[in-house]
Parts: structure tokens; C-alpha cells; sequence
């Protein structure tokens, strides 16, 4: 991990000319093209755009699930495309947490053992008060023992977010974590997500196609067939 | 690690039914190769013990020279913590009360059988008894025909030289009363000790001294190493291996057990494999969380390694949980069979190969499609990625082929019995190819509608890739089955064509060749017509090619035919159910030459043109080798390791007669007049022995019975894996269908329709595959002809058909009970 270098003055991640294609049967799709941004540490950013654009695999190369076809992506200081397999989880296992648009619980653990799971991966310590703390501070302190099939959806997602926060992440990615739940729900976990990332001072970077959501962002990238549009400075457009 | 513990716990597993059927799987494959690797070794000891009453123990040292053998020898097998025991035999006259007759007499020891067991029966009218003792001093137990031959009753005396015995009972079977066509005229046993006192034995009597040995293999072996140098000539060594017929039982019996056990395991590594590969795919999602929250590969390799490790050791725990109160199940059977109790005896090393089929299913089967869940890219948490192609997963077929056909090969130890499987299976896959080609080329013209049938043709198309691998699955299940059962019927068959019922049980001996034609003529009369008369002289095989037989054939051959003396015979012609393997027989009018029994060629060493000289009383015999033939030992009919030409070597020697013939046992009372009609004409009931083999048969039978149950058990497994596989596809289509307007019964006779035609295609293709493996296993196993069984085969694609159309039905169940907008957000 000699490639981590929490340096507070360097973004958080940078994105230098980003390319992605896939090959199919007959011809190769360019999914994302030169896509280059900054993002700094505590910022809070969304990426928007239509169905298909690009925002959900620019998401995931952002956050090393994927490595790009071209160009490079530097998460905490550590260059990803350079990183195996492993150093990557190990990467997301300290210092990125997830949350899913459709929750992504694993069926056969209670609330509480799905906190637990990422910071048993982290070797942190004391897992489970951690772990309760978390599920109190999202208002389930009552359901540690459900299962996420005994849970509500909006339910389903606090839980998500507890785990997302619960290996005190430098970095968050949200992918539509509001797109499965209705207004209301939605607007309490989208209230939540951003509460938390205020407490914690974690660095949010989430896609959405809900404005509302978006706006509450300091920044706004919107992604068009795979290119970025110029940032958008949200209390600009505020003002 | 509460959390990560709780991912791996079995106990969680059990829950999802593909571990269900993986674990259920290994549980059978291991009980099925544990039962039969315990039942064959305990069928083994049993039958060599069932054999070994025909020596009346475990082995039999026979002194012919009419001589006991000295006292140190058995001495010492006591002292080796060997039981022993003593008989004599001899021929003499017996007087009743106002005739005599020639008697073969047996006088035995008080530990007389070592093995088997005597029924005798108190009176004429009295029912059978079992016992394992002779007659006590004083007394004798004769043949029944001796009643009237001697006009006795019961309790009547009977005059042995000069002894008055008490007959205090009528001899029905001694075990070790079968094979020797020494024994001359109907029995008398008394006891040994009354032998001195009738002063029929004098110096030069011909007399036999036998001694019965039983005990362990290993002491048994040792006695007989520190025996061996001692013996003489005239001592003969025998032990049950020796029995040819039984011998054959048993390989065959052992050879249809291991064969059932292979054809159970592979059904087991099929639901394996389909199953294991299931419960992979439904782990991708997990997989890819995992990796998101930061699992490396390597973690996540381990942590499905742990999770088979634990599958592994709760599939043998549990499959010697199944397996030992069936083996104790087949025990019983087998003691009922026998009428006698069977040990029930665990042989730890007969375990040996049930847990090397757990460890191979596992890792050949399980393994791969497990190993690649560590390839499930992290990105699939975001967006679902394209899924397996079927081709990364051939070089695991490979690996499996490979290992399955090692196992079998292992436990078979036939390598025809591997190529016959693989050649069936290679052709079933080749069919599968054309069949599917054909499915894509016809079905495609086919478009839905409101009939039922073509929405069935619609439903196979559409999910062809999966009904291709169902109806892989299912026919090699079919083809597996059908070959077992095949192979049972042609191998039942097969005894019960080898002992008919009219298969001959008596042997006449002895016949003077002058009153050949007048016994000949006799039974002609009465209806029961002689097989082939054949001559016999008694001669020892002495020389090969001039030196001394026992020099140039190594004592480890211990060839049994050198040491005793051949029957030897001269032949017009071939018997028909013997077969000539190398050179040819004799022309008509040749007068030199001898054909050699096969077996016994094979261990001297002989071929064509080798000379032997035989021993014929002071005369001495040499001949060339002039063809090698195969005899068919079990037929019940007189057989020869040595026949000449006629006039040709054994012309002029002293020749008596022998033939065989069958009587039904109604008419056994006729053999009486018989008797008195040829006094010195020697009768051999052998209906006894024929009992045995075919009570030897029946256990068999209901060994394989048993193991068909296995096999049904793992198809039942193999089925619940593959249906499994698209179950919820399924479901979620049929759901569509009503909240789309579908009627109910439409989407219940589509469904059937489509099952139905699977299951037709499989039986076909399946009974296909098995008729071609059979006719190979046939060819080279069972040495039988092959022919085809329409009777067995035609009804197993309908039977496929109609189960499969069930099962389809039955799977649809939740579809219907509930209604479509629940059923579809369950299956989201």
C-alpha cells in the first residue's frame, strides 16, 4: 500500500483523460471518452446525466471496481490502474464505502452482521459496537436481528448506509441511492447520507438522475454519451 | 469474524437447495461406495465360507497313499491355533439283514464340519435337522436308498466287518459331498473311532486319510509354508480357490457390484457438478459484494475453500451414517438368504475408497465452477455483467471426465468397463450435438400461439441452451440406469440359462464299458435319456517335453490338477459347449495327439505342439499338443482337462465310463431299483450342489436389488440438480404468462407438453447409449452374445416422458397456488 499517500493537500481523487470501451460480437462501444475532473477531500459531488450516458461505469472505474481502457484514476493518492486485484480491495476496504441503489444486503445476515461484515474484512476492532453504534445512529436500533427480507425498503438502505460509514471511510460512492424508494423515503435517506457525510467529513461522490438530490451537492458534473460537461457549480447556479 | 463465520456455516448452507443437493449428492455417492465396498468383502468371506463347506473347511490335506500322516503335522496346526479335524474313507461291504452292499464309507473326528453343516433326518417320516457333528461311536447315518437296498429300518444294526453299528439316522447332505468323483457307491458315516475295531482296514487297503484345517488366511498360509516341504506326492493340498465354479461366482458378483457402485458414483458427480455450478452462479452477487467491501480474490477463494472442506467432511460423516445400518440392512439379507448367521463386521480398509470418492467428486466437480467465482468482476455490484459462456467451463469437463473415469477404472479394475462407458457416453454426447442442432433448425419456424403444443415447441426453443443440458443430464441418468439394469437381467439370465432346469444332477460313474449300452438303454426306456458317455481313465500328468513335470512347473503355480489324478478321457467330437481357442481338433481317424483344457494350459505354460506324458497305472502315455479348448466347468456335465483322439493314446488302457443325467427329484426313489439292477455302477447326487449355486445366485440378486435402490436414489438427486437450475426461470415466465392472460390449465398442459418431449428425447437417446455400452460390456466382460431388450428398453423414454411431465407439474405449483403479482415480486 507504499501508494496511499494521505496527503490533505492533494485532491482526493483525480481523473486524468479517461477512456472505457467494450468490445462486442461485431465492433468495440466507447462507453466513456477522455473524461479528466478533480475532486477535492470533504467535497460532496454529483455525477448526472441520462439513462446510458456513462455516469454508473465512470462511477465504478472512480471507485476501482473496474480499471479504465485509457487514462488514469488516482483514489487517495494511490494510482489505481497500477494496483492488482487485491491491493484494490484492500484499497476499498480502508478507505472507500458503497451505497447501492438496490441496497446489495447479503440475505442471510441480520442488520447487524451486514455492518459488521466490512469491518471484520478491515481487521478493525470491537466489530460489533462499532456496528450498533452506527445502526442507532440510523434509527434502527431496534432492528439489529431482522434480516434485510424482514426490512422495508427504506429500511434496507439505512442499513446500507450504516455499513457504507461503518469502516469510516475517506470516500463515499452513491449509486442512485434514492432511485429504488419512493419521494418521501427517498428524501429521508438522502437527508441521512448527507447528515452523516457532514459528521464524518467524508469526501461523497454520488450519481444521480434525481435534481433534487443532486443540487444538494456542491458540485454537479453532467455526463452526455460518455463525455463530461463543464462542472457545474451548484451555489453558482443557486445564487 | 461473526459475520464472515455465519457466510460459511453449513448449517445456513443446508438452506439453499443447491447445497442441499450438492450435499446430498456427496452423502450418496459416499454411502453407495462404502455399502458395496463393505457388502463385496463381506460377500467375499461369505461365499469363500459357503465354499468352504465344500471342503468341510478351509482347507483339506488328503494323504492318497493310504498311510496317516504323521502326528507332528497336526500337532503343529494346532499349536498355530488352527482348528483341525480327521476323516477316513474307504470302501467296503456292509451286511443288513439279509443283504449286503458296496458302501462308500466316511468315518469322521468329533470336530467334523470345520465349515458347513450336515442334514440328516431321525426317521424316514421325521423332518430335516441341521447339525455340525457326525454320528456318535456306536452309531451310523446312511444314505436313504441304503433302507431298501439292505431292507433296514431305523435303529436297526448294520454289520461293518466286525462291528454291529446302530443306524440311527439317514444322511440327506454332507457339505463336503459334491465334487469328488472318487466317491463310490451310497454313503455310510460313522465314527472315526469305531474304525480300528471293524478291522476292515489292513495293510494295502485302499484307504484315504483327509485332515480338515480352518482358521485365519494368514494362519492358514503360515501352516501351509512350513507344511509345504514335507509333502509327498501322494499328499494333496486343496483350498476353496481351487473350486473353479465358485471362484467364477464370485468374480462375477464382485464385478456387477463394483460395476453398480461406478454407475451410482457418476450419478452422484453429475448432480455434483450441475448442482455445484448452480450454487456458483447464485453466488456471484455475493461474490462481487464481497470483493466491493474490500475481499481480495485470494480471500475469497479461501472462503469458498473452507465452505467446501466443510461440505466435504459433513458428506462422509453423513454418508457412513447412511451407509453402515445399510450395510448391517444387507448383512441380514444376506444371513436370511443363507439361512445362517453373517457376521456383521466393519472392514475399516473397505472405507478407504468412499472417502476418495467424497474428496474427487468434490474437487474434480465442485471445485471448478467454485474456483471461478474468484474471477466475478467487482463491478458487478453496479451493472450485471455478461455471465458465463459455457466455454470456460471445458477444461473443468475434462478434468471431470478424466477423474470419474479414474474412479471407476479404480473400483471396477476394469479398463472394458471404463472404455464401454466412455464410448457410451462419447456417443450420447455425439447425439446430443445432432439433436440440438436439429431442435435450433426445426423449432425456430415455430411461433406461439394459444395451443398448448406450441407453446411447448416455443418453451423448448426458447430455453434450448437449458433444455440441451437437461436432456444431457437426464439421459446420461437413463443411460446409467438402463445399463444396470441390463446388465442384471442378461447376467440373471445368464446363470439361470447356465444351470437349466433340467440341468443334469446325478452322475453315473463307474460303468464297465460293456454294460455302457444296457445303462444306456435302461434309462432311454424310462424317459430320462444319458448325456454323452464318456470313457474315463485315471492317469497323472508326469512329463513336459521330456522332463519331469514338477521341476519345470514352479511350486508358487500350485497347479491342482498336478497333484492328483486326471480323469482322462477320448472324444469323437468336440462337446458343444466347448470351444477350441488355438489349434484345431482331432480328424477323423487321427490317432495321436490330446487337447488341452485352456485354464490349465494358461498356468503350465502350454502350447501347441509342447509333449506331455502322462501315467496310466505302470504304462506310460506321450502325446503332443494338438489343441487348446475352452470347458464350460459350471455346466453340470462330465468335463475333461485332457481328451484324446478316439483310438488314439488311451486305447487299451482301462477305461470305465461316466455320463451325467437329470432326474426330477420325484423320481429319485427309481435310482433304488437302479442300483440293485447295476450294483457296481457308482451314483453321484450332486441335486444338492446345484441348490447351493443357485442359493449362491439368489444372494447375489438380492445384492444387486439393493444397489438398484442406490442408483434410483442418486437419478432422484441428479434430477432435483438440474430442475433446480431453472426453476426459478421458469416460475417467473409462468407468472408472466397468467398476469399476461394466460389461462391456467393452458400453461399447465404447454408445460407438460415440453416436459414431456424432454423426457422422450432423453429416454431415447439415454436407452440409445446404454443398448451401445451394454453390447460393448457384454462383448468383453460378461462373454455373453449380445441381443437387444426391446422388452426393457422401449418403455423407459415413455416412463422418462410421463415422470418428467409430472415433475414439470408439480414444479409449477407455486405458480398457480399464488397469485402472479405476489409470485413475481417473490422471484425479483
Amino acid at each position: 500500500m507504499q501508494t496511499i499517500n494521505p496527503d490533505s493537500q492533494r485532491p482526493m481523487l483525480r481523473v486524468e483523460n479517461l477512456t472505457h470501451r467494450v468490445s462486442l460480437e461485431t465492433d468495440t462501444l466507447t462507453i466513456l471518452k477522455g473524461v479528466s475532473l478533480e475532486i477535492n477531500r470533504g467535497e460532496s459531488v454529483a455525477i448526472v446525466g441520462r439513462s446510458g450516458s456513462g455516469k454508473t461505469t465512470l462511477l465504478g472505474l472512480l471507485a476501482g471496481l473496474d480499471t479504465p481502457t485509457e487514462g488514469n484514476v488516482e483514489l487517495d493518492g494511490a494510482v489505481i490502474s497500477q494496483l492488482s486485484e487485491d491491493e484494490r480491495a484492500q484499497l476499498r476496504a480502508h478507505r472507500v464505502g458503497f451505497v447501492f441503489q438496490s441496497f446489495q444486503l447479503l440475505p442471510a445476515l441480520t442488520a447487524l452482521e451486514n455492518v459488521m461484515l466490512p469491518l471484520e474484512l478491515a481487521g478493525m476492532e470491537a466489530p460489533e459496537k462499532r456496528a450498533r453504534e452506527l445502526l442507532e445512529r440510523v434509527g434502527l436500533g431496534e432492528r439489529l436481528v431482522h434480516t434485510p427480507r424482514q426490512l422495508s425498503g427504506g429500511e434496507q438502505q439505512r442499513v446500507a448506509i450504516a455499513r457504507a460509514f461503518a469502516s469510516d471511510p475517506a470516500i463515499l460512492f452513491a449509486d442512485e441511492p434514492t432511485g429504488n424508494l419512493d419521494n418521501r423515503t427517498g428524501q429521508e435517506i438522502s437527508d441521512l447520507l448527507m447528515a452523516l457525510n457532514q459528521e464524518q467529513g467524508t469526501t461523497l461522490v454520488m450519481v444521480t438522475h434525481d435534481e433534487q438530490l443532486a443540487a444538494r451537492c456542491a458540485r454537479q458534473f453532467h455526463i452526455e454519451a460518455g463525455e463530461l460537461t463543464e462542472p457545474v457549480n451548484e451555489r453558482e447556479l443557486a445564487d | 469474524m461473526a459475520a464472515a463465520k455465519k457466510l460459511m456455516s453449513v448449517r445456513r448452507d443446508w438452506r439453499e437447495r443447491d447445497v442441499r443437493v450438492v450435499l446430498a449428492a456427496l452423502i450418496i455417492a459416499v454411502a453407495t461406495v462404502a455399502t458395496i465396498a463393505l457388502f463385496a468383502s463381506q460377500l467375499q468371506r461369505t461365499l469363500v465360507s459357503s465354499a468352504s463347506s465344500f471342503l468341510a473347511a478351509d482347507r483339506q490335506l488328503e494323504a492318497e497313499n493310504g498311510r496317516p500322516v504323521p502326528e507332528p503335522w497336526v500337532t503343529e496346526a494346532l499349536e498355530r491355533g488352527l482348528e483341525t479335524g480327521r476323516m477316513v474313507e474307504f470302501s467296503t461291504m456292509v451286511f443288513g439283514t439279509d443283504a449286503f452292499q458296496l458302501v462308500s464309507i466316511k468315518a469322521v473326528s468329533n470336530e467334523y464340519p470345520l465349515r458347513g453343516e450336515l442334514e440328516i433326518q431321525g426317521d424316514s417320516e421325521g423332518s430335516r435337522v441341521q447339525v455340525q457333528n457326525g454320528p456318535a461311536p456306536g452309531e451310523v447315518w446312511i444314505n436313504p436308498r441304503l433302507l431298501r437296498l439292505l431292507d433296514i429300518q431305523i435303529g436297526d444294526t448294520l454289520e461293518v466287518g466286525s462291528r454291529n453299528l446302530t443306524v440311527s439316522g439317514l444322511l440327506l447332505r454332507e457339505p463336503d459331498g459334491g465334487f469328488s468323483l472318487s466317491a463310490l457307491a451310497p454313503r455310510v458315516m460313522m465314527h472315526v473311532d469305531d474304525v480300528a475295531s471293524t478291522g476292515v482296514i489292513q495293510e494295502g487297503s485302499r484307504v484315504e486319510y483327509v485332515y480338515l484345517f480352518a482358521g485365519d488366511d494368514a494362519a492358514l498360509e503360515g501352516y501351509y509354508q512350513w507344511l509345504q516341504p514335507q509333502l509327498g506326492p501322494s499328499h494333496e493340498w486343496e483350498g476353496v480357490r481351487d473350486g473353479e465354479t465358485f471362484s467364477r461366482s464370485l468374480d462375477r458378483a464382485e464385478s456387477f457390484l463394483l460395476l453398480g457402485g461406478s454407475l451410482a458414483v457418476l450419478l452422484a458427480a453429475v448432480a455434483v457438478a450441475v448442482a455445484s455450478r448452480q450454487y456458483a452462479l447464485s453466488q456471484r452477487d455475493t461474490v462481487a459484494l464481497l470483493k466491493t467491501l474490500g475481499l481480495g480474490s485470494s480471500g475469497i477463494g479461501q472462503l469458498y475453500l473452507k465452505r467446501l472442506a466443510l461440505w466435504g467432511v459433513t458428506g462422509m460423516i453423513g454418508g457412513l451414517l447412511v451407509a453402515v445400518p445399510l450395510f448391517w440392512l444387507l448383512t441380514r439379507l444376506l444371513s436370511e438368504a443363507l439361512d445362517r448367521p453373517v457376521e456383521f463386521l466393519l472392514d475399516s480398509s473397505a472405507l478407504t475408497p468412499a472417502l476418495l470418492t467424497a474428496l474427487v467428486s468434490l474437487f474434480a466437480f465442485a471445485y471448478p465452477p467454485i474456483r471461478r467465482l474468484r474471477n466475478v468482476p467487482a463491478m458487478r455490484v453496479l451493472r450485471s455483467q455478461p455471465g458465463e459462456t459455457g466455454r470456460e467451463a471445458l477444461p473443468d469437463m475434462l478434468i471431470a471426465i478424466v477423474a470419474v473415469f479414474g474412479l471407476v477404472w479404480l473400483y471396477a479394475g476394469e479398463l472394458s468397463l471404463v472404455i464401454a462407458l466412455l464410448g457410451g457416453l462419447a456417443l450420447l454426447l455425439g447425439a446430443l450435438g445432432v439433436l440440438g442442432w436439429l431442435l435450433v433448425a426445426t423449432l425456430r419456424k415455430v411461433r406461439g400461439g394459444g395451443h398448448a403444443w406450441r407453446l411447448a415447441l416455443v418453451g423448448l426453443y426458447r430455453h434450448r441452451r437449458a433444455s440441451l443440458s437437461q436432456i444431457a443430464v437426464f439421459a446420461m441418468t437413463l443411460m446409467l440406469a438402463t445399463t444396470l439394469i441390463l446388465v442384471r437381467t442378461s447376467l440373471l439370465d445368464d446363470w439361470q440359462a447356465q444351470l437349466p432346469d433340467d440341468a443334469p444332477n446325478h452322475f453315473l460313474i463307474n460303468i464297465a464299458p460293456d454294460a455302457v449300452d444296457e445303462v444306456a438303454g435302461y434309462w432311454e426306456e424310462r424317459g430320462q435319456p444319458l448325456d454323452q458317455l464318456y470313457p474315463m481313465v485315471r492317469g497323472r500328468l508326469t512329463e513336459l517335453n521330456g522332463q519331469p513335470v514338477k521341476e519345470v512347473v514352479s511350486k508358487d503355480q500350485r497347479v491342482g490338477a498336478l497333484n492328483r489324478e486326471l480323469n482322462l478321457t477320448w472324444m469323437p467330437s468336440l462337446p458343444a459347449d466347448n470351444s477350441i481357442v488355438e489349434g484345431s481338433w482331432f480328424e477323423e481317424g487321427q490317432k495321436d495327439g490330446v487337447s488341452v483344457e485352456a485354464e490349465l494350459a494358461g498356468k503350465l505354460g502350454l502350447v501347441l505342439g509342447d509333449e506331455l506324458t502322462f501315467t496310466i497305472g505302470s504304462d506310460k502315455v506321450t502325446e503332443t499338443v494338438t489343441s487348446i479348448r475352452t470347458v464350460q466347468w459350471d455346466s453340470m456335465k462330465p468335463n475333461f482337462y485332457m481328451a484324446f483322439p478316439p483310438e488314439g493314446g488311451l486305447t487299451n488302457m482301462p477305461a470305465t465310463w461316466i455320463t451325467s443325467f437329470h432326474l426330477p427329484r420325484d423320481r429319485k426313489s427309481e435310482l433304488n431299483e437302479f442300483s440293485r439292477r447295476f450294483p457296481t455302477v457308482s451314483l453321484l447326487e450332486i441335486d444338492n450342489v446345484i441348490e447351493r449355486i443357485q442359493e449362491i445366485v439368489r444372494q447375489v440378486t438380492q445384492a444387486i436389488e439393493a444397489i438398484l435402490v442406490l442408483i434410483l436414489a442418486a437419478a432422484l438427486v441428479v434430477m432435483a440438480a438440474v430442475v433446480s437450475a431453472t426453476l426459478q426461470d421458469r416460475q417467473r415466465e409462468g407468472a408472466l404468462l397468467r398476469t399476461l392472460g394466460g389461462r391456467q390449465s393452458l400453461l399447465v398442459r404447454s408445460t407438460m407438453l415440453e416436459f414431456a418431449l424432454l423426457g422422450a428425447f432423453a429416454g431415447i437417446l439415454g436407452v440409445a447409449a446404454a443398448e451401445a455400452a451394454v453390447w460393448a460390456l457384454q462383448f468383453r466382460m460378461f462373454e455373453g452374445a449380445f441381443s437387444w431388450h426391446w422388452q426393457v428398453v422401449l418403455p423407459i423414454p415413455i416412463i422418462s416422458a410421463v415422470v418428467l411431465s409430472l415433475f414439470g407439474r408439480w414444479q409449477l405449483r407455486p405458480v398457480l397456488s399464488v397469485s402472479p403479482m405476489l409470485l413475481l415480486r417473490r422471484l425479483e
